[in-house]
Order: structure tokens, then C-alpha cells, then sequence
């Protein structure tokens, strides 16, 4: 029997978690000192409002662990205190990589002192700047540090919202290296460079004057947030400096009346990095042959076979999974060590989050996979592999009599006929013998 | 007439041919009881298992057909071996093994008698083995006669030639191909005797179910030909050839057509043309014979020789032609091989690896055959002297076999028979003339000439079997049955023959002697050489008691009971029959040896260093590799020494990646130590064998027994593997293949990382190309 | 089987038609009869591969092979009941040989309907 008040209390509790934003789990682990929260508020409370559940560690602090027994006890870590260069034993960019493999999320940004992040951004193909370096910029012309710079926000990105005012950074840029799993949410400036505080070296900007550019940190080859989703689906979002995201910069104005989309662009990322926003999943696949429905053991040569793919996507507003027709450019293929069959998986009209496509099986028996492999930057890895052994047509399976064959039919037949008509006319013809004999063997007598 | 020893002239003829016939019918079961017990070694020492390799592929796929009846199996399409390619089971497989077994057990089924089917697998051989003996004794009867067919029973039951092929537990196809192989001779011989074409019925149909049963069908497929067209030219057409052979040809022929795997290839390749041009010939000879009874002789000559001539220049043409053009196929790789001998290494390595392919050495002629082997001329040269029909056959047979068994040790099987034949013949005589009682006469008397008494020869065989008392218990009843001789009055004096008992004596019992050494020779023989399962190894402990070595079989079913069902194991070829059968598991090559670039392919994953196997294992979908090791224990069977193999097949495939010398040191020699070339060293295969066996001699040198060379302290690491198990003694070891990283690095940077190695500082990539002039 | 276009030839072929005429018994040139009828049934089917197609390869086979066995079986049967080859063959009696080539040709026949579909 329960009170009132703790029914109420059960009630708002479920609320809260009804009202979960993120499709993977609200608790979220926050590496900085605590002190320092203050300064960030306004993100941190955005994220509150949420519904997300902050839990503070100074870095030294020896609880709470990232990972206890082996699994993740966190949902999501956001890494901001990356001036430091001690840190607790249990946080070192080895147990960062197991959190990613047990499907933690990580919002980490960089700063120009030399930590465990600086071994630990190359994992993911990030190149730092010589230590000590930060982003400059001389343009536009406007009156704080040629340190603080004003980033545009690009009009094709799906990560920060459109109509994004641009935004406040200071930090770190970074080059990305080939691994195809990251992709950059902002790109510094053309102008912007990276060098140390008293400005990049003579020698520095000969050098690569002679190799035509080469080598020079500078240029919007530079990036100053970027992305990386894991083969497992884990987000990692890497960010040039804590700036961002702090109080001062979202407030700071970025032109004459206009706020700073510090703030929008800011949740936007952590929406990305705490799997709200382009979020997919593959509900089911089936296959089968046309014009039934249960799928098939096996199937055979030549089998005209249709499979079918549903996809959803989450719905950070509402925090359900719907299903979701938007994919088109889906593929499906049909492999066996290689893909003998590579079409285009469309969505079905009329059915929201049905993919369909008929195909024929290959001429050619084996153990084949269907394999859906969809990876677009920024999006969720749809990766799906069914196995279905593919068999010769059976002994009988093959057309019997053939009408090309009808004098080998005859053939045959009339040999047997033949011989019967022969074996009845011989054994009458052996009797009329025996008789004849007799007679004559009679008349001897 | 006189005798050596006296004779009991009071018996009537029947009383002594119903005392023959008896004696010989308790003598044939006899040496059935022989035949079987002398293989239940194995099944003794161990446990009813079936050995080996191939047969482990035979045991899965009777168990298909007993549980889900013939058609099902006749449909059957494996997807767990060769994967992902698969293999259409029903067509390529000799089904009469299968067949036969899963007719046993619902024959059994039928009577209630559960019988499972593993102990039919294990049993068949052994059973087989006797009706083998009995159709030996029916085909020696026809060359010589019933005392004669008693002792080739007799040999061909126990001698470890042809027990090597069927001890219980070798489910193998030349379990039932020797006794259908012996039975179609014996009906192609009668057939051929009488000129009936009930028995050339019956051999082809018994021709038939050997084509289901074994590929060596086409040694009969060429033998019965060139028996034909030996009696031809030696100018001994009759009618009967004519009606023997082609009854024997047309029906057998047609059905061997109807097996899956045969399909069309009796009419299509060069290994049957044979036949059929023999098949040609004698019916242009009949008609030829036909034509010769009604004109005279010399319009006959003329017409026959225009004739011949004509035929002959069409058929040469007509065959040279048809080959030429590929509409028949020229000899297969596995027959040429038997003819050019250098051809396999060189074109062909996976039929040169394999160690029964290999030619056989003078000592195990001795091993198999014992004093057979020298009486075995003899008695070829006993059937020049004879030279029915029949004894062409024996001759031609004789011939033609030495010189396979000589190419190959695996066809020393094919030997056997004839050479049991052959001395039974020769021995047979020898007890004739020295049993035979009758002495010659001084001058003036007549005396008549003998007939051998069958019964004679029934005692010393008798006494073959394995116990000594019967041998007592027959020798005076022998003496009874002699008077089966007739007084057959002589037309000839008899002037030369054996006076006296003790020449006989010492003959016989000499005789007798080596008969006891042959037996005691073929069971040794076969409780120490034939009879183990491979699965099972034994040792001796240094107190005398036997230590099994299970490895294997531990292994096999840490796999079954520890991985997905699902989970891909590779391995080397030698072993997917095994890891099919007892872990029931796909696996990616095996012992069918169909597929040369599949096998190539692990042969390169195998060779190549683990950044270039691992997209081969990926591909694959390989979750398990499993090698075999013998450094421990001194097991020689090993995969290291199976390695050159691999690397050379792989060469064939991808010359330019793959080089042997590679894995030699420069100076030529084939190294594991710290000696080893780095090829060699980096070789997939290398690690998975060392890696941590350095770890097993505590800081001391760890020394590999089988290639007797000491091992480096550190030994190899693993970054795409991680080890899964490995067996009791080291024989077995299991590496699981490691999936393919979240970040996606490659693996080796991933596990420097994940040891706090850091990475090197980058520069920024260059995005621009340079401008080649 | 065909003669050869030798002028000097022709006789022979004339004098073997004619004592082949009168030498024969009625019984024998039944059997012939019968023999030839399968020649040229296996001569069609022959020249109809050779010339048309041979796609249903089993189906050539089964007919082609059924015309030549029972050819065989036939001809084996007629020598055994030759007179003229009594001494030769002396374990078969022509009733023998009669239910040897029934029990052969329906083996024959067996095979060839199962190898023809």
C-alpha cells in the first residue's frame, strides 16, 4: 500500500524518464572540476532541462569509475578538463577506448597543453598542431584577441541547425587524417592559422611557401569540431577548445545586435554526440520468395526472392523510434567472397520504413549473405548480414521430358516393343517347332 | 599302382565329394571368422571409431542418408564445407558406400535390431572382407580348381595388403570395391568360360555397383578390354568372347552412366575409349567370322582386308579427331600422373602431397605380402604353362598391377588380389605333386595318371586359420578324402615323380612352416601397423603402460561445445573431413581436394604474414584457425612439415606474391630457429605453432622435437589472433581471429596502443598530387 | 559394316548375299530381321544428334544404347542358337540362352528407362 506521496513521487520519476531525449541512456558523466560548472551553465543546464542526469568528477577524483566490472557506468562522458595533466588512474586514453567499445559517447574537447589527449586524439586520425599552438586569425577585424575567432556555420551541415548565427572559438585546430569514420562539423576560416601566441615564424611561412602551401597549419583544411562515429555506433565529438561552450561565449554578441549561436550550436553537438539526432536503427529484415510469406530455409538457383528492411529513427522530441522512409540511397547486396547481385534497396510508398526489392537469385549454388553496409558521416552505421545457403535445383527439379528428344523416345520405346513382339514370335515360333517334331516323331513311330 | 602311403579303398564317390563339399564350406567359414576377427584390432585396442580422414566425410554422410532417407541425401547440399562455396554432395560422391550401409540399417531397422549406425560403419569393412574371401575362392576355382580357391581365400582374408584398406573402422570406399572388384572378374571369367549371357548380366551389374562404389572402377573399365583384345590377337576369338563382352559392355556401360559423379564420361574421356574400341572391334571381327562361313576363303581375304582397312583408318582417324577437338576428354590428371610420373610435382601439387601417392619402396612389398611375393611369379608362369582364357586374364592382370603398385603405394591394394591368386595357384601345385600318393612305377607297369584330390589341399588350409589343434584335427581326415582319386586308367607311363614318404614329409611340412610364419607375419602385421585409428594416438609411458594421446579428439570437441554454431574454422586441407565430422563445425577446405584455388587460397593465408591474411580471413568470414603442432610431443604428422606444401600450392596460384626459396635460409636449408628467413618467420603458420612455446621451457631452451632445433627465447607475437585453446600436449591449437577494430585502425596499431605505445607525431596529408612529368 | 567401293570387291559381296540366302535357316533370318530393324533405329538416332542437336545428352544415350544392347543381346542370342556353334558353346543350351537374353534385355531396358527421363 502505498502514500500519496510517494506515488506521485513514482509518477514524476516515470515522467522524467519518459521524457528521456537521448535513444541510448541519460546519464552522463562530466570530467571537469566542480568548481568550475558555473561557467558553463547555461549548456550544462540546457542538458538538464532535457532531461539528462549530470554526474561531476574532478579529474583526481577516484570515483565515480568509468567502467565498473567491465561494463560502462555511464552512458555518455563529457570530457572538458583538458588543461590538466594528472588525472585519476582509471582515466587513461586506453579505458576511453573501452568506453567507446561498450557504446559510451564522448563529447571531449582539446586544449594546447600536452595530456592524455594528445596521445589519444591520433586513434582517430586527428593530427595536432605543434604543441603549444592555438587558432589565430586576423580577420575580420573586430576587438578581441586575434585569438578569439568567429566561425561561420556552414548551411550544409546536419548536425548544427540551419540558420545558426555564427559562432565564438578559441582553442586548437586540427587536421583530419584518411580514416573515412570521421568527418568535420566546422572548419576553421580561410584566414584562420595555427600558431603559438607570438604569431607563426618567418621560417615557418618561407618553408612552406617553397613547398606551395605544404605543411602550413593554416586554411580551412583546418577543423575545429569534428565527429567520429565507431563501427559499434559510439559518437565521439571532438572539439578545438572548451570555449565553446562556455557561458561567455554564448552570450557574447557576434555582430551588432545578433547573439552568438554559440549556445544552438553547442546543444546541437551534444545532441548529435548523446545519439538524439540522426539516429537509425534496422528494426528487422526478412526475405522470402514472391508471392509467400515465410521465409525459406534455403533457396534455390534461380528463385525470384524478395527481402524487406525496416528502419526507424529516433525522435529526439518525442523519444520514440519511428519508422523512417528517408533513406534513397540504400543498397543491398547479395554476396558470396564477393557481391554477385548490388541494387538499390528503395522505400516502399504506402508503407513508412519499408524497404523492398525483388531480385533473382544467381545462377550459381554457395552460401550467400544479404548485406546491407550503409555508412553516411554523421549518420548511423546500418550495417545488417543475413545467411542464406542457395541449392541446386533438386534431382527431379529439372524439366523431364523434353519434346527435343522425341525420336530417342521413339528409340527407346520401340526397342522395347521390339523386343517383346520378337520374344512372343520366337517362343510361337519354338512351340510350333517342338510340335512339328513331335509329329514327325509320332509319324516315325 | 602304387602309393607313397596306403589309401582307404572302401569309400564310394559320393561319400567323398559330400565329405569334400562339407570340409570346404566349414573351411570357407573358417576363414571368414579369420578375415574378420584379425581386423578388430583397432576396435579391440581402442574403441569402435571410425579412423582416419576420409572416411570421417563417408560416416557424416551415411548418417544423412540413415536419418533422412535416400533422396534427401541424393539431394544433399552441404553448406558447412568448402564455405562459402558448398558442395552438391549428390553429385559428387560415390554413393554406393552410403548406400550400402544405410540398406544394412533398414534391414536391421526392419527386424527391431537397433543397431547404430556408427557400429554398421565401423563393421562393414571387416564384413565385407569375408565375401571378399569367398569371391577369391570363386575366382580362383575357375583357374584352377576348389583347393586352390581355398588357399586364395585363405591368403587374400589375412594378408595385411589389403587389411591396411578395410580393418574395422576404415569406412572407406575400398571396403566393398575389393569385393565387388573380385566378384565382377569372377563373373566376367564364367561369363567368358561358358559364354552365357546371364553372366555377363551379372558383371555388369555388379560392374555397376563397383562404379558406384570407387573411383578405381576404371581399372576394370581397362582391364576386361585388354583381356579382350589380348585373346584376340593371340587369335582366339570365339563366339563366347563375343557374347561375354559385349553383354558385359552395352549393360554395364549404360549403367554406369546412371551414377551422378560418373555422368557422361564413358563417353567422353580417353580412359574409357578402350572399351569401346574394343567394343568396335569385336563386332567387326564377329561379322567377320560370320562372312568367313559362307564364301570362300579367297574372296573372304579380300573382302576382310579391305575391310580392316578401311574400319581401321576411319576409327584411327575418327578417335584422333574427336580428341583432338576436345569432344573427348584427354586423360585426367590423376590417371596421367600414373604414366608420367614427374607430371604431379610439377602441374598438379596437390596430388603430389598427398603421401599415398607417393611411389612405393622394395620393403613394403615385403610388409604387405610376405613369401606371396616370390611365389607369385611362380605362379604366373604356372598359368603360361595352363593358357586357358582364363589365365590370360591372371597374366595380364599380374602384369598391369606390379606396375601400378610400383607407381603408387596406394594401389598396391590392387596388387593384392592378384598376387594372392597367383601364389595360391603356385602353391596349390606344389601340394598336388607332393600330396599326390601316387608313386611312379619301376619299368613295365603301368600306372595311371592322377587326378589331384581337392580334399588334399583342404587340410593344409584348413590349418591356416588361427588355431593350431584344427591343424592336428584335419591332417588325418585328409588322408580319408584321398580316394576321391579314380582309377583312371593311363594312356602314358609314368617315369618321373616323387618316391617315398620323406620327400614328401620335408616339402610339406617346410610348406606348412611358411604358411605358419605368413600368419603370424599378417597378424603382427596388423596389430601393430594397420590398426590404429589416427585419431587416437598411443605411447608408451617409461613404466611400459599405454599413454593415450586424445589430443584430437579434445580439440574436436572443445570446438563443438565452446564456439557458435555457425563459427568458420580453417585449417589445412588434411583435416576438414575430421572437423566436419566430430565438431561439426564449417570448415573452409577439405580432403575432397576438389577445388585447387580454394586450397591455394588458405595456402596463402597460411604463408603470407598476418597483414596480408587477415582481408583473406575476413573475407572468408573465418572466426577459427586451427593448426597442428608437433614440437612438443614429437609428433612428425605436423602442419610445419606439411608447410613447404602449402606455400608450393599457393605458388601455383599467385606466382608473384608467393615464392618458395623465400622460406629457406640462403644457404638451402629449411630452418625454424633463429636461422629461419623472415618470410618464414612472419608466416601465419609459423606463429600460430610457436607462438608462447617458448613460455612452456621456463626461461631454458626450448628445443622442437620433430625438426630437433632449438627455439629462439622470444618467440612470436600475435596481433590479428588471439590463441583460443590448445590442446593437452600441443598437438592441437585454436586461434580465433580477431574482429576488425571500432576505430577502424589496423589491428597491429590498435594492440600498440592498447599496450601504451604511442604514436608517432604526423604531418598533416597532403591532399595535393604531385605532377609526374 | 558398309562394304568398300573396290570393282573387284563386288562379287563377294553378291556371293555373300546368296549363300547367306540359302544357308540360313528361317529362325536365323528372323533374329536378322530384328537386328537389322534395331541398326537402323540406331542409325536414325545417331544422324538426328549428329545433325540436329544433342542437348538432352542423356536422352541420345539412353535411346542410342538401348538399340545397340538389345543389338548385342541379340546377336549373342543368335550365335548361341546357330547349330553350327554347338560345340562351342557347351554349358548353354539354346533354351538357356533364350532366358539369358530375356533376363538381359529387360536389365537392359531397366537402365535405359531410368537413364531416359
Amino acid at each position: 500500500m502505498l502514500s500519496l506521496y510517494t506515488f506521485i513521487l513514482l509518477i514524476f520519476g516515470l515522467a522524467v524518464v519518459l521524457d528521456a531525449k537521448s535513444s541510448s541512456g541519460n546519464s552522463v558523466l562530466v570530467i571537469l572540476d566542480p568548481a568550475r560548472r558555473p561557467d558553463y551553465s547555461i549548456f550544462f543546464d540546457g542538458l538538464q532541462e532535457k532531461g539528462y542526469d549530470l554526474t561531476f568528477r574532478a579529474p583526481k577524483d577516484e570515483t565515480p569509475v568509468l567502467i565498473q566490472d567491465d561494463i560502462p557506468s555511464f552512458a555518455h562522458v563529457v570530457f572538458f578538463e583538458s588543461d590538466t595533466k594528472h588525472f585519476a588512474k582509471d582515466i587513461t586514453p586506453q579505458t576511453l577506448v573501452e568506453l567507446l567499445s561498450g557504446k559510451t559517447n564522448l563529447l571531449i574537447a582539446l586544449s594546447q597543453k600536452q595530456n592524455l589527449l594528445t596521445s589519444f586524439a591520433p586513434e582517430f586520425s586527428l593530427i595536432l598542431p605543434p604543441p603549444g599552438s592555438s587558432l589565430l586569425s586576423y580577420f575580420p577585424e573586430r576587438k578581441e584577441n586575434n585569438s578569439v575567432v568567429p566561425i561561420e556555420v556552414p548551411s550544409s551541415s546536419n548536425i548544427i541547425s540551419a540558420g545558426t548565427a555564427p559562432v565564438w572559438f578559441s582553442g586548437v585546430p586540427f587536421v583530419l587524417g584518411n580514416n573515412p569514420l570521421i568527418f568535420p562539423i566546422l572548419n576553421a576560416p580561410a584566414e584562420s592559422f595555427a600558431a603559438d601566441a607570438e604569431g607563426i615564424t618567418p621560417d615557418a611561412l618561407a618553408d612552406a611557401a617553397e613547398k606551395g602551401g605544404e605543411g602550413l597549419w593554416a586554411g580551412s583544411q583546418l577543423a575545429v569540431a569534428a565527429g567520429f562515429q565507431t563501427l559499434g555506433n559510439a559518437r565521439v565529438a571532438w572539439l578545438g577548445g572548451v570555449e565553446l561552450f562556455s557561458n561567455e561565449f554564448a552570450k557574447k554578441e557576434i555582430s551588432k545586435g545578433v547573439k552568438s549561436g554559440n549556445q544552438q550550436a553547442a546543444a546541437d553537438i551534444a545532441a548529435w554526440t548523446f545519439q538524439e539526432s540522426l539516429v537509425l536503427r534496422i528494426d528487422s529484415t526478412t526475405h522470402h520468395l514472391v508471392n509467400t510469406s515465410v521465409p525459406k530455409e534455403h533457396y534455390t538457383i534461380n528463385d525470384v526472392v524478395e527481402y524487406i528492411a525496416q528502419i526507424s529513427r529516433f525522435n529526439p522530441n518525442k523519444g520514440k523510434w519511428e519508422p523512417y522512409s528517408g533513406i534513397n540511397d540504400l543498397q543491398l547486396e547479395f554476396t558470396m567472397l564477393d557481391p554477385h547481385i548490388r541494387t538499390a534497396l528503395p522505400p516502399v510508398p504506402g508503407s513508412p520504413g519499408k524497404y523492398a526489392v525483388t531480385l533473382r537469385v544467381p545462377d550459381r549454388h554457395g552460401v550467400f549473405k544479404f548485406v546491407i553496409n550503409h555508412k553516411r558521416k554523421g549518420w548511423t552505421y546500418l550495417q545488417s548480414s543475413t545467411t542464406v545457403p542457395v541449392v541446386p535445383p533438386r534431382h527431379d527439379g529439372y524439366p523431364r521430358f523434353l519434346s527435343a528428344a522425341w525420336p530417342y523416345y521413339a528409340g527407346a520405346i520401340s526397342t522395347s516393343l521390339g523386343f517383346f513382339v520378337f520374344s512372343a514370335l520366337y517362343l510361337a515360333g519354338d512351340a510350333r517347332e517342338t510340335n512339328l517334331r513331335k509329329a514327325k516323331g509320332a509319324k516315325a513311330q | 599302382m602304387s602309393t607313397a602311403y596306403p589309401l582307404p579303398t572302401n569309400l564310394s564317390k559320393t561319400t567323398v565329394a559330400n565329405t569334400a563339399s562339407l570340409l570346404r564350406i566349414v573351411a570357407l567359414g573358417l576363414i571368414s571368422a579369420a578375415a574378420i576377427a584379425s581386423r578388430l584390432f583397432a576396435v579391440i585396442n581402442f574403441e569402435s571409431i571410425i579412423h582416419e580422414f576420409d572416411p570421417w566425410f563417408n560416416y557424416r554422410a551415411t548418417r544423412v542418408l540413415a536419418a533422412k532417407g535416400f533422396y534427401e541425401f541424393w539431394n544433399w547440399f552441404d553448406p558447412t564445407a568448402w564455405y562459402p562455396l558448398g558442395r552438391v554432395v549428390g553429385g559428387t560422391v560415390y554413393p554406393g558406400l552410403m548406400a550400402t550401409s544405410g540398406v544394412i540399417y533398414n534391414f536391421l531397422h526392419a527386424f527391431n535390431l537397433p543397431v547404430d549406425i556408427r557400429n554398421i560403419c565401423v563393421l562393414l569393412a571387416p564384413g565385407f572382407s569375408a565375401l571378399t574371401a569367398w569371391a577369391t575362392y570363386m575366382f580362383t576355382k575357375e583357374m584352377k580348381d576348389e583347393s586352390a580357391g581355398l588357399l586364395a581365400a585363405a591368403f587374400i582374408g589375412i594378408v595385411p595388403g589389403y587389411i591396411s584398406r578395410s580393418v574395422a573402422g576404415s569406412y572407406d570406399n575400398e571396403a566393398i570395391a575389393i569385393f565387388l572388384l573380385m566378384f565382377t572378374f569372377y563373373c566376367w571369367i564364367k561369363a567368358l568360360k561358358t559364354g552365357s549371357a546371364l553372366f555377363g548380366t551379372l558383371a555388369a551389374v555388379f560392374y555397376f555397383y563397383m562404379v558406384a562404389a570407387w573411383g578405381g572402377y576404371a581399372f576394370i573399365t581397362n582391364m576386361i578390354p585388354v583381356h579382350a583384345l589380348a585373346l584376340m590377337l593371340m587369335g582366339r576369338f570365339s563366339s563366347r568372347l563375343y557374347v561375354a563382352y559385349c553383354s558385359w559392355y552395352a549393360i554395364g556401360t549404360l549403367s554406369s552412366m546412371q551414377v551422378p559423379f560418373v555422368g557422361f564420361q564413358p563417353v567422353r574421356t580417353s580412359e574409357h575409349m578402350g572399351a569401346l574400341g574394343v567394343f568396335g572391334l569385336l563386332q567387326i571381327v564377329a561379322f567377320a567370322q560370320l562372312a568367313r562361313s559362307h564364301l570362300s576363303s579367297k574372296q573372304f581375304q579380300n573382302l576382310l582386308t579391305v575391310a580392316v582397312i578401311v574400319m581401321g583408318v576411319v576409327g584411327t582417324f575418327g578417335f584422333i579427331a574427336l580428341t583432338y577437338m576436345g569432344w573427348i576428354a584427354p586423360w585426367t590428371g590423376r590417371f596421367y600422373s600414373l604414366w608420367d610420373t614427374g607430371y604431379a610435382k610439377k602441374y598438379i601439387p596437390i596430388i603430389a602431397s598427398v603421401s599415398e601417392h607417393q611411389p612405393t619402396a622394395w620393403p613394403s612389398f615385403f610388409m604387405d605380402l610376405q613369401f606371396l611375393i616370390f611365389l607369385f611369379p611362380a605362379g604366373v608362369v604356372l598359368c603360361f604353362r595352363e593358357l586357358r582364357d582364363e589365365h590370360v586374364f591372371v597374366i595380364i592382370y599380374a602384369v598391369v598391377a606390379s606396375y601400378f603398385a610400383g607407381v603408387m603405394v596406394r594401389l598396391m591394394l590392387t596388387l593384392t588380389p592378384v598376387v594372392c591368386v597367383a601364389s595360391a595357384v603356385a602353391f596349390s601345385s606344389l601340394m598336388d605333386t607332393y600330396l599326390d600318393p601316387t608313386q611312379p612305377e619301376a619299368e613295365g607297369e603301368s600306372r595311371p595318371a592322377e587326378v589331384d584330390a581337392s580334399a588334399a589341399s583342404n587340410g593344409s588350409t584348413a590349418s591356416t586359420a588361427s588355431k593350431k589343434e584344427k591343424e592336428k584335427a584335419k591332417k588325418p581326415a585328409a588322408g580319408g578324402a584321398l580316394s576321391d582319386i579314380v582309377a583312371a586308367t593311363s594312356s602314358s607311363k609314368k617315369s618321373k615323380g616323387v618316391w617315398g614318404l620323406d620327400t614328401r614329409l620335408v616339402v610339406i611340412a617346410h610348406s606348412l612352416l611358411m604358411l605358419g610364419f605368413f600368419v603370424f607375419h599378417c597378424t603382427w602385421v596388423t596389430s601393430s601397423a594397420y590398426s590404429s585409428p589416427s585419431v587416437v594416438l598411443a605411447s608408451t609411458n617409461a613404466d611400459g603402460s599405454q599413454h593415450i594421446i586424445d589430443d584430437f579428439r579434445e580439440a574436436y570437441y572443445w570446438l563443438r561445445q565452446n564456439t557458435a554454431e555457425d563459427a568458420v574454422v580453417m585449417s589445412w586441407w588434411d583435416y576438414g573431413y575430421q572437423i566436419a565430422g566430430m565438431a561439426d563445425r564449417p570448415t573452409l577446405v577439405d580432403n575432397n581436394t576438389w577445388n585447387n584455388t580454394h586450397i591455394a587460397t588458405v595456402g596463402k593465408a597460411m604463408s603470407s604474414s598476418e597483414e596480408v591474411a587477415y582481408p583473406i580471413l575476413r573475407k572468408h568470414d573465418v572466426d577459427y584457425v586451427l593448426v597442428i603442432f608437433g614440437g612438443l610431443l614429437g609428433y612428425s604428422g605436423d602442419d610445419i612439415n606439411k608447410f613447404l606444401w602449402m606455400v608450393r600450392i599457393a605458388q601455383g596460384v599467385w606466382p608473384d606474391e608467393i615464392q618458395e626459396p623465400n622460406y629457406f635460409t640462403p644457404q638451402g636449408e629449411y630452418r625454424v630457429d633463429d636461422r629461419a628467413s623472415s618470410a618464414m618467420r612472419n608466416s601465419l603458420m609459423y606463429k600460430m605453432s610457436y607462438y608462447r612455446f617458448a613460455e612452456l621451457f621456463g626461461g631454458g631452451q626450448a628445443v622442437d622435437r620433430v625438426r630437433q632445433q632449438t627455439m629462439p627465447k622470444t618467440g612470436p607475437t600475435l596481433d590479428y589472433l588471439d590463441e583460443a585453446f590448445t590442446s593437452e600436449n600441443w598437438i592441437v591449437r585454436i586461434y580465433q581471429v580477431r574482429k576488425e577494430d571500432d576505430l577502424g585502425r589496423d589491428l597491429k596499431s590498435a594492440n600498440a596502443f592498447a599496450q601504451g605505445k604511442k604514436r608517432k607525431r604526423t604531418k598533416p596529408v597532403s591532399k595535393r598530387r604531385a605532377i609526374t612529368v | 559394316m558398309a562394304a568398300p567401293s573396290s570393282s573387284s570387291s563386288s562379287s563377294p559381296v553378291l556371293s555373300l548375299w546368296k549363300a547367306y540366302h540359302q544357308n540360313t535357316s528361317d529362325r536365323l533370318k528372323f533374329i536378322d530381321s530384328f537386328l537389322i530393324f534395331l541398326m537402323i533405329s540406331g542409325i536414325i538416332q545417331f544422324v538426328y544428334c549428329v545433325l540436329v542437336t544433342n542437348f538432352p545428352f542423356n536422352a541420345f544415350l539412353a535411346g542410342f544404347s538401348s538399340t545397340v544392347g538389345q543389338f548385342v543381346l541379340t546377336a549373342s542370342l543368335r550365335s548361341q542358337v546357330n547349330p553350327e556353334n554347338k560345340g562351342v558353346f557347351k554349358d548353354v543350351s539354346p533354351e538357356r540362352a533364350f532366358s539369358d537374353f530375356v533376363l538381359g534385355s529387360i536389365v537392359l531396358h531397366f537402365f535405359v528407362f531410368n537413364f531416359l527421363g
